[in-house]
């Protein structure tokens, strides 16, 4: 019965498909919210996330490498050898810098904000994750750039940039660093030291533990060698970093993403709202004939969440497809899209077109069933 | 077997000064495989009558008996599961759904009366074909004339096998051929099916197709009735 009400009750087609429509815009910009901060969050794990970075020290205070402070001596890494257990200490400097493209001058020039990265290159701890194109920094001038960085600035392998206006190399491209807000940017330590005007000091400390040793052993020891460090064991700073990358980002992307599960709730209410007016003949008819409200109200839930599925189903196929496009156009912005994720966008659409269709349906105890006798 | 029974009903529209009497103490009885005209001007109180008879609306004073269950005594779940089983409707439009085809819409009622189980095609097809619509089961009623849109709007009313059928002008737009074909339509209902048919009209057309004919005015149920032989 259910299925004929449902049909009978179905809203015009044009209607119907151009709400479908909202809900797809709808679901591409909360998935692309939900996508963009993925992605951020997955460039911060593939490169804190490598192996052999085991303990990260800084000094007391610091504790993620994306927005804190930090500086110690980077004599620090030699002292640090000294721990048992310790198999590798690299210093990492971390400085703000601006990248200029040298291709043209005046309006022409291309011009960004980057987080450099200095490391003792081309093996030091803290190097590119990923090399998509090129090699990693071997002479003091050489710079791996962030892939979608080259891009917006223009550049290629074998380029010259000007960082803070000194000239540099560009002898790779890496992937997995991509923090969409900035980009890193990876030179030798004493370059990027040089250049930030913090010579002689680095940011951190990135520890590699011996094979046979264990990680909480040693970052015990480091703590009582050196009490007024700050050591942190990957996971650990794993999880600092992304717990600040969602403090800068979730709130606003929460928001915005709520805004649009609202429209398409919006969107279910009006279209649900347009099905009881333009449908109050049949209605009264259904409900002169013994139909009960519940039964017509159920049958506009199913409308509902009808509108919803297809409307999700019709927006992850969209930002499947986007994804796609700006990873060959414009690889700036990446729009990877989890199966759970998706999954709980799902959620909160079927959840908003059931709220959204309930509304009207109060509507449907003011149709008076005498309404089917009317000629 | 009396399936109507309304015992001095009054129904007042409205409150104070605009109340109005719709229906003043009518009582009225209508028996199984009877087919009974309520006759009356326009604004009578002939759909008020069958709304009240149908549990649609609430008398002010009076007791309406519908299959048996006096009205009441029933609470409105208990009324529309009564009018859903044992009551049929065919209404001055025949207010079929536009999206459903003619056969749907018949099994549709069906649904409604059997708890959600529609009502089997063959037995849908069988009842269009007693009414003479059995090849238009498959068209939406866009495509229909009016008198087949009315003759299948009597076969939803008839398909669940209702103890009484309530109908509302059921001739008033149809042509001459196409009004005769719908009572005959209602004649079916009542003689082969066995159900009290109550009909609101002025058409004089269905003269000879009644049982029985009442008149209202002023929802007053006149004394006189006109009896003419089945």
């Amino acid at each position: 019965m259910l299925r004929l009400i449902v049909r009978a009750l179905r809203s015009r087609p044009g209607r119907f498909w151009m709400t479908v429509g909202g809900i797809a815009v709808c679901t591409v910009l909360v998935l692309a919210l939900q996508a963009t901060h993925r992605s951020v969050a997955a460039s911060v794990r593939t490169y804190l996330g490598q192996p052999g970075m085991d303990l990260w020290v800084a000094p007391r205070g610091s504790d993620n490498f994306m927005r804190s402070s930090a500086l110690l001596a980077d004599g620090m890494a030699d002292s640090l050898l000294s721990v048992d257990g310790v198999a590798a200490a690299d210093p990492v400097a971390r400085a703000f810098v601006t990248v200029k493209s040298a291709r043209g001058h005046g309006p022409s020039v291309r011009r960004l904000a980057l987080m450099g990265v200095g490391y003792r290159a081309p093996d030091g701890l803290g190097g590119p994750p990923m090399l998509a194109e090129g090699r990693a920094p071997s002479r003091r001038n050489d710079v791996v750039l962030d892939r979608a960085a080259a891009w917006r600035l223009g550049t290629a392998v074998g380029d010259t940039l000007w960082i803070n206006g000194r000239g540099g190399i560009v002898t790779g491209l890496a992937e997995g660093t991509n923090l969409l807000a900035t980009h890193l940017v990876f030179a030798n330590l004493s370059a990027v030291a040089g250049m930030s005007g913090i010579r002689g000091r680095a940011s951190f400390v990135i520890v590699r533990i011996a094979p046979d040793a264990r990680t909480d052993v040693v970052a015990e020891a480091i703590r009582e060698r050196f009490p007024a460090l700050n050591v942190f064991a990957r996971g650990e700073f794993l999880a600092a970093n992304l717990r600040e990358i969602g403090a800068g980002f979730l709130p606003v992307l929460s928001l915005i993403g709520l805004l649009g599960v609202l429209a398409a709730g919006s969107l279910i209410a009006l279209l649900s709202h347009a099905v009881v007016e333009q449908s109050r003949a049949e209605i009264a008819v259904l409900l002169a004939l013994g139909s009960s409200v519940r039964g017509i109200g159920t049958a506009l839930i199913g409308e509902a969440l009808l509108l919803a599925g297809i409307g999700f189903v019709t927006g992850f196929l969209m930002i499947r497809a986007l994804d796609a496009a700006l990873a060959r156009w414009w690889p700036v912005v990446l729009l990877p899209v989890s199966p759970d994720g998706a999954a709980m966008v799902l959620t909160l659409f079927v959840m908003a077109g059931v709220v959204a269709a309930l509304l009207p349906l109060l509507g449907l105890r003011r149709i008076d069933p005498l309404e089917a006798f009317r000629p | 077997m009396i399936v109507l029974e309304l015992d001095r009903v009054s129904k007042t529209r409205g409150h104070g000064r605009r109340a109005v009497s719709a229906l003043r103490e009518v009582s009225l009885a209508v028996r199984s495989g009877e087919l009974v005209l309520l006759e009356g001007p326009s604004g009578s109180g002939k759909t008020t009558l069958l709304g009240v008879a149908a549990g649609l609306l609430t008398p002010t004073c009076g007791g309406v008996r519908l299959a048996g269950r006096w009205l009441g005594a029933l609470g409105q779940a208990e009324r529309r599961a009564l009018r859903a089983t044992r009551v049929g409707f065919v209404f001055q439009r025949a207010n079929l759904l536009a999206r459903l085809s003619v056969a749907e819409n018949v099994m549709l009622m069906g649904a409604i009366a059997n708890g959600g189980h529609p009502t089997e095609r063959r037995e849908v097809l069988r009842l269009l074909a007693m009414l003479d619509v059995e090849p238009v089961a498959d068209r939406k009623p866009r495509e229909l004339s009016g008198g087949e849109e009315q003759r299948v709007a009597v076969a939803r009313a008839l398909v669940h096998h209702p103890a009484i059928v309530f109908a509302d002008e059921p001739t008033g737009n149809l042509d001459g051929a196409a009004g005769r074909a719908v009572a005959s339509a209602l004649t079916v209902a009542a003689r082969e099916c066995g159900a009290a048919v109550l009909v609101a009209t002025h058409d004089a057309r269905l003269h000879p197709y009644a049982s029985r004919r009442v008149r209202i005015e002023d929802g007053v149920l006149l004394p006189y009735t006109s009896l003419t032989p089945s």
